[in-house]
């Protein structure tokens, strides 16, 4: 019930989005245009219907739906590591995006695949190469322990980071291309890039919700897990493979976008509980609400000058994050 | 009728022995508690028969099968382990950890079904559970969620119970009620039911066989007023104690005899 009302909510700010800009929509323009593309609809000509569903759309829809996954991806790392300050990106994830990303740019790849550009396809075939890599180091014996993927993740990412500064400083006419992916933003984007990540992102999303069960089982503890029957490292390796593919997604169309995947999933704890069941859909239904808003004020603040949407969500996400940590600690569930 | 067997099993954590050639079994209807000091195996030896350590060499047989050639999943229907070092760390609620039983039944991706949802809430009436329903697990007490554990592990249905303390951090009152529950699903329900117990006296009330467990070995098994005798407890704890009989119950009492500054009185008294 309530997240139907928090879906409704994620329906409302998309209109209100797609109004937004430029030339400003009531929404019923907006609900018009959108009504248009129905079967049964009516068509709407003009420069209204451009705007809505060919200039705005495709990129609200896109920040939904990346909000919605890192969201979920947080959380699901979240509960994986019983650990309330894990993001999509820890266990290597960001690093790799980062330095696929930057050698892509940086000697001017122009390969593609998978529906992806150059760029894109560079950081999802990196995130995933550095989470498997991270996850091929931790383990030990089909047996990767929490806290070895932790560390390992850490260290990777750490490496992979001066890496990408390496080579930031020996490319300096790709430097500002560079920066502003690695701030993550989704000015620009369209039809083409929603299309490329939508089947991972949302394959990603449902695979996230189906490990529900075996995530509430090893919040009661790894002993506990197992002693229901729950085979840790099909488990394990299934949640991170579920959460890294839905974040490499997120991260090839629109770059590394901080703190939505922290604080979503927080948000959606103190709302709604922490039952996996429950949090994953409630946690992306949040992150899509964030991120649609956090990118409306990146369109609109500095028009017509846009700013990387990962610059609003950490201005406006870390001071929440802090004011959480100083007021709820309790139920920030460390 | 269901046993459980550990047949001449070895445990070793980093090359160091806990236990060798120990040999154990427990039969459906009857309580069997584990004693013995600190340290000397007790968690090591209910994790080898919950199939959770494997032992480097014997066997452990659940109804007469080696649970190494049996899955996870249909050990978990048969037998439930309520481990001891489980500390709530995440914040679910009461009532989906407890319904997490349910998962070795039910799989881990498909929906609960109504009848799920039915032995749920009876455990929870069971455990006196139903009012902290909503709550989540890491906000209880200690007291609290060793009744979590253990209701989660009545969820699974089990026929064989592993308790590894299941009266710690539990003041009096519930630890009878756990012993009193324990002890009607072994007499009343034919369930297999093992206790890691410190209490050496509530143990010899609610056991029908007791197990010393020391040096890796089992140094006696049987009847509570066989076991529990001075000299064996002496001797395997290091302290001088002394064993009376329970006024009511007529089973063993034991008393450490206290040196030192109280040993006036037992001259006094002489």
């Amino acid at each position: 019930m309530a997240l139907l009302a928090l879906s409704g909510l994620v329906a409302v700010s998309l209109v209100l989005s797609l109004g937004l800009g430029a030339v400003s929509l009531t929404p019923s323009q907006v609900v018009d245009v959108l009504a248009s593309h129905l079967p049964w609809g009516e068509p709407v000509e003009g420069v209204h219907a451009t705007i809505v569903w060919d200039l705005r759309l495709a990129r609200a829809l896109l920040a939904a739906l990346i909000g919605a996954g890192l969201a979920a991806a947080g959380a699901a790392f979240q509960g994986l590591f019983r650990n309330p300050l894990a993001d999509p990106f820890i266990v290597g994830a960001s690093g790799g995006a980062a330095l696929g990303a930057t050698l892509a740019i940086t000697a001017g790849l122009r390969w593609s695949g998978a529906g992806f550009g150059p760029v894109p396809l560079a950081a999802f075939v990196g995130t995933l190469l550095a989470v498997a890599l991270v996850y091929a180091v931790a383990e030990t014996g089909g047996h990767a322990p929490a806290v070895a993927l932790l560390l390992a993740g850490a260290a990777l990412s750490t490496i992979l980071s001066a890496a990408v500064s390496l080579l930031m400083l020996l490319n300096d006419r790709a430097l500002h291309e560079v920066f502003t992916w690695l701030l993550g933003g989704l000015g620009g984007r369209s039809w083409p890039h929603l299309r490329a990540s939508v089947p991972y992102l949302l394959i990603g999303l449902a695979s996230l919700w189906l490990m529900a069960r075996p995530l509430d089982a090893l919040a009661s503890g790894e002993e506990t897990a197992q002693s229901l029957g729950l085979r840790l490292p099909h488990a394990r390796g299934a949640i991170v493979a579920a959460a890294s593919l839905t974040t490499a997604a997120a991260v090839a169309v629109g770059g590394i976008i901080g703190f939505v995947g922290l604080i979503a999933p927080h948000a959606a704890r103190l709302l709604f509980g922490a039952d996996h069941h429950r949090l994953i859909p409630a946690s992306a239904l949040l992150g899509a609400l964030l991120l649609l808003l956090a990118d409306d004020l990146a369109r609109t603040v500095l028009a017509p000058v846009e700013l990387p949407v990962g610059i609003v969500t950490a201005l406006l996400g870390g001071p929440f994050f802090l004011y959480l940590l100083k007021t709820r600690q309790r139920e920030l569930g460390g | 009728m269901i046993t459980l067997e550990a047949q001449d099993i070895t445990c070793a954590y980093d090359g160091r022995p806990v236990l060798e050639e120990l040999c154990l079994a427990v039969r459906s209807g009857e309580v069997t508690a584990l004693i013995g000091p600190n340290g000397v195996g007790k968690t090591t030896l209910l994790r080898a028969m919950a199939r959770l350590l494997e032992p480097r060499q014997g066997s452990v047989l659940l109804a007469g099968r080696d649970l190494r050639d049996m899955s996870s999943k249909a050990v978990a229907q048969q037998l439930g382990l309520a481990p001891q070092a489980e500390t709530a760390s995440w914040p679910i609620t009461v009532e989906r950890a407890v319904s997490l039983g349910r998962a070795p039944h039910r799989g881990w991706l498909l929906p609960f079904s109504a009848e799920d949802r039915a032995i749920v809430e009876g455990i929870l009436q069971q455990t006196g559970l139903v009012p902290l329903r909503e709550r989540r697990v890491t906000e209880l007490s200690g007291g609290e969620q060793r009744r979590v554990i253990l209701a989660r592990v009545l969820a699974q249905q089990p026929e064989v119970l592993l308790l590894d303390e299941p009266t710690a951090y539990l003041d009096l009152k519930y630890q009878t009620e756990i012993l009193e529950l324990v002890s009607r699903l072994a007499h009343e329900d034919k369930l297999a039911v093992v206790i890691s117990l410190h209490d050496l006296n509530l143990a010899a009330l609610y056991a029908d066989r007791v197990a010393l467990l020391s040096e890796g070995a089992l140094q006696a098994v049987g009847a509570p007023s066989e076991v529990l005798t001075p000299e064996r407890l002496t001797q395997v704890y290091g302290v001088p104690v002394v064993v009376t009989r329970h006024p009511v119950s007529d089973t063993p009492l034991v008393m450490p005899v206290a040196n030192g500054t109280s040993s006036h009185k037992r001259v006094s008294e002489s």
